[in-house]
């Protein structure tokens, strides 16, 4: 009899990230690419890409779990058990691999967030609302300015001396802050340090307002890869920040963990991967609500139907 | 000028605290009241595309309502209300709001009703009321009558609410706490949309403004003794009652809101031991944000009753 394995699928809005796992916590296969505006697509082109890796002889797929701001589309979509926010699946994914987390730091592509566990379970947390400042899309468009790799951020900025005072609250502030720095003739490494810092700081002080940070703490997400903001956080915090090579994939082993936890098997088969999904975004016209209802098709049949706001918009399913 | 007969209440901002002594008072002086329907987007939109972009959603969504009021009532009540005490100030909006709104819709030759009172020259409810009904043209002692009766109404209303929140606060459902304005908390398209998908989650709502509003006035002075508003004071007042009560509490603030900017923010600093939650609602359409947010919030209170994630034995 083959071993059992779980899926976990984790789809953001920057990236898309899968992973297979078994009993004892190994990665069977792991992918990681770019979501580029098109779940379905990346979802497939992960899936593609994990039945290469994957050892079909010697386990099978027992259970999957999708998260991230797709969740559900991608979540019909294969067919999952178990599909849950990533706040959950990060605590779940980190508190298995770092029994001992107590913070955990996540700095994405569009948004932020806090975790603060107790006892191996997450006890509060805080999300970045309204705008995306000091997150990796701010990251980004700095470095296009400054005509740098925003990969190379982090290398740059641990050279300088010392770093360059910046506003991050607000794209637009930093920017002209940003100018104002290079014409008096501040070097380039101090100014992205200065960048760093101010992701660390602005992070600190508004999605970590109020919030405990209590050692260890684990740093996660696209920006943790960025080892001046690494450093940045364990200046300000005075302790050291631990980053996870595999940080970015821990939203998706999470929500495999949470697969594993659930009670129900059935087998998934890589064939999804071959099937033609569509959605459709239609308006509700029975009340002055007009919710945004999303209908989703798998090869021309309707699977699944969310967005309305009372039962009046219900999507009978054929 | 034309006799008044019947009097339009917009179902906006104060309304949601005072709403049902306006209407009992007005309808004991023997006028009809026009109240408008619960929110939706269509109000939101008409709203907004007559308000100045800074005003806040809540006052957005209020100017939809005057305008669904139009031509169905010959006045329509806008009270402009300073506060009676300096530490007990309203947000300025009220402090303007007849003038606001004479303003946008002085096309249409709006007739508005109103009364008007300030911290700063000492007055009671009683007296602005009386005042209220001698502009009306009805007489001293019937105005009197109708406001003792309204008062002892909504005070009967409210404490019905007490009871029915005491029940729930009794229940073996997850409790959480929606900590924010009234007319933010109950208008069905801004935090109707929040008890909606809690009660989706099977979790149990509990109201800041179903708390009686005495004691957490007088409690709220524990919080800060200089804060100047009389509602952002009802709020933290019985966020410190309930938050040994409940399971987590949800900020609810509707962008933007002055005051809760500055208030929630000591707040969340103040609430220890205790799961808190900062939602700040916008004019966004898709609940899906949202969704995420209190979907992540119940599991944290839910898995940590459970005592894991199951995750440890392995």
């Amino acid at each position: 009899m083959r071993k059992k394995a779980y899926l976990g699928i984790d789809i953001g809005s920057i990236s898309t990230k899968g992973v297979i796992i078994n009993d004892e916590n190994e990665f069977l296969a792991e992918c990681y690419l770019w979501t580029e505006g098109n779940p379905t697509q990346a979802t497939k082109n992960v899936l593609s890409e994990l039945k290469r890796q994957f050892d079909s002889e010697t386990y099978q797929i027992t259970a999957s779990g999708t998260t991230g701001s797709a969740r559900k589309l991608v979540g019909s979509m294969i067919g999952a058990q178990v599909i849950k926010n990533e706040i959950t699946a990060h605590a779940v994914g980190t508190t298995t691999l770092h029994p001992d987390v107590r913070t955990i730091l996540e700095i994405g592509g569009q948004d932020s967030k806090i975790i603060c566990v107790e006892n191996g379970v997450a006890v509060d947390y805080a999300m970045n609302t309204l705008c995306a400042a000091g997150t990796g899309a701010f990251l980004s468009s700095q470095a296009h300015r400054l005509g740098v790799e925003v990969e190379e951020f982090g290398k740059i900025a641990l050279k300088a001396e010392k770093a360059a005072p910046i506003a991050a609250r607000c794209t637009v502030f930093a920017e002209s802050d940003l100018v104002h720095k290079l014409q008096v003739g501040c070097p380039k490494e101090e100014i992205i340090a200065g960048l760093c810092k101010a992701v660390a700081g602005n992070y600190l002080n508004n999605v970590a307002k109020g919030k405990k940070i209590t050692a260890p703490v684990v740093f996660q997400g696209g920006v943790s890869k960025n080892e001046g903001v690494v450093r940045m956080f364990e200046e300000e915090l005075g302790m050291s920040v631990l980053v996870d090579e595999r940080g970015h994939l821990m939203g998706a082993f999470g929500i495999a963990v949470l697969a594993r936890e659930q009670q129900t098997e059935r087998e998934f088969s890589f064939d999804v991967a071959e099937m033609e999904f569509r959605t459709r975004e239609v308006s509700c016209g029975k009340c002055a609500n007009h919710c945004e209802i999303i209908c989703v098709y798998r090869d021309g049949e309707l699977i699944d139907a969310w967005g309305n706001r009372c039962d009046n918009g219900a999507v009978a399913q054929r | 000028m034309r006799t008044i007969r019947t009097i339009g209440i917009p179902r906006g901002l104060m309304a949601y605290r005072d709403g049902v002594l306006w209407k009992e008072f007005f309808e004991r002086l023997g006028f009809q009241c026009v109240v408008s329907p619960r929110s939706d987007r269509e109000m939101l939109e008409t709203g907004t595309a007559r308000a100045v972009d800074e005003t806040c959603l809540p006052f957005k969504m209020y100017l939809g309502h005057v305008m669904w009021l139009f031509g169905k009532c010959d006045v329509i009540f806008i009270p402009r209300m300073g506060g009676y005490s300096e530490r007990e100030k309203m947000c300025t909006r009220y402090e303007a709001l007849p003038d606001l709104l004479r303003n946008i819709f002085r096309e249409e030759g709006i007739r508005v009703l109103t009364v008007s009172y300030d911290w700063y020259t000492k007055t009671t409810e009683e007296k602005v009321y009386l005042e209220l009904g001698a502009t009306l043209g009805k007489s001293k002692k019937e105005v009197k009558r109708a406001y003792v009766h309204a008062r002892k109404y909504q005070d009967t209303w409210m404490k019905s609410k007490e009871k029915g929140q005491d029940q729930a606060l009794e229940s073996g459902k997850i409790k959480v706490l929606l900590s924010g304005h009234p007319y933010v908390l109950h208008d069905a398209y801004m935090g109707g949309e929040l008890a909606r998908i809690l009660q989706k989650l099977d979790a149990e709502v509990i109201y800041t403004d179903y708390v009686d509003r005495e004691s957490a006035l007088k409690k709220s002075y524990d919080f800060s003794r200089v804060m100047p508003w009389l509602i952002n004071r009802e709020i933290t007042g019985a966020s410190l009652i309930l938050r040994r009560k409940v399971d987590g509490i949800i900020l609810v603030s509707a962008y933007p809101c002055g005051p809760d900017a500055l208030v929630n923010d000591m707040l969340v600093r103040k609430l220890k031991n205790v799961p808190v939650l900062s939602l700040t609602l916008d004019a966004q359409s898709g609940t899906a944000g949202v969704e995420t947010r209190i979907e992540s919030f119940i599991d944290i209170i839910k898995y940590q009753k459970a005592g894991g994630y199951g995750n440890k034995d392995r």
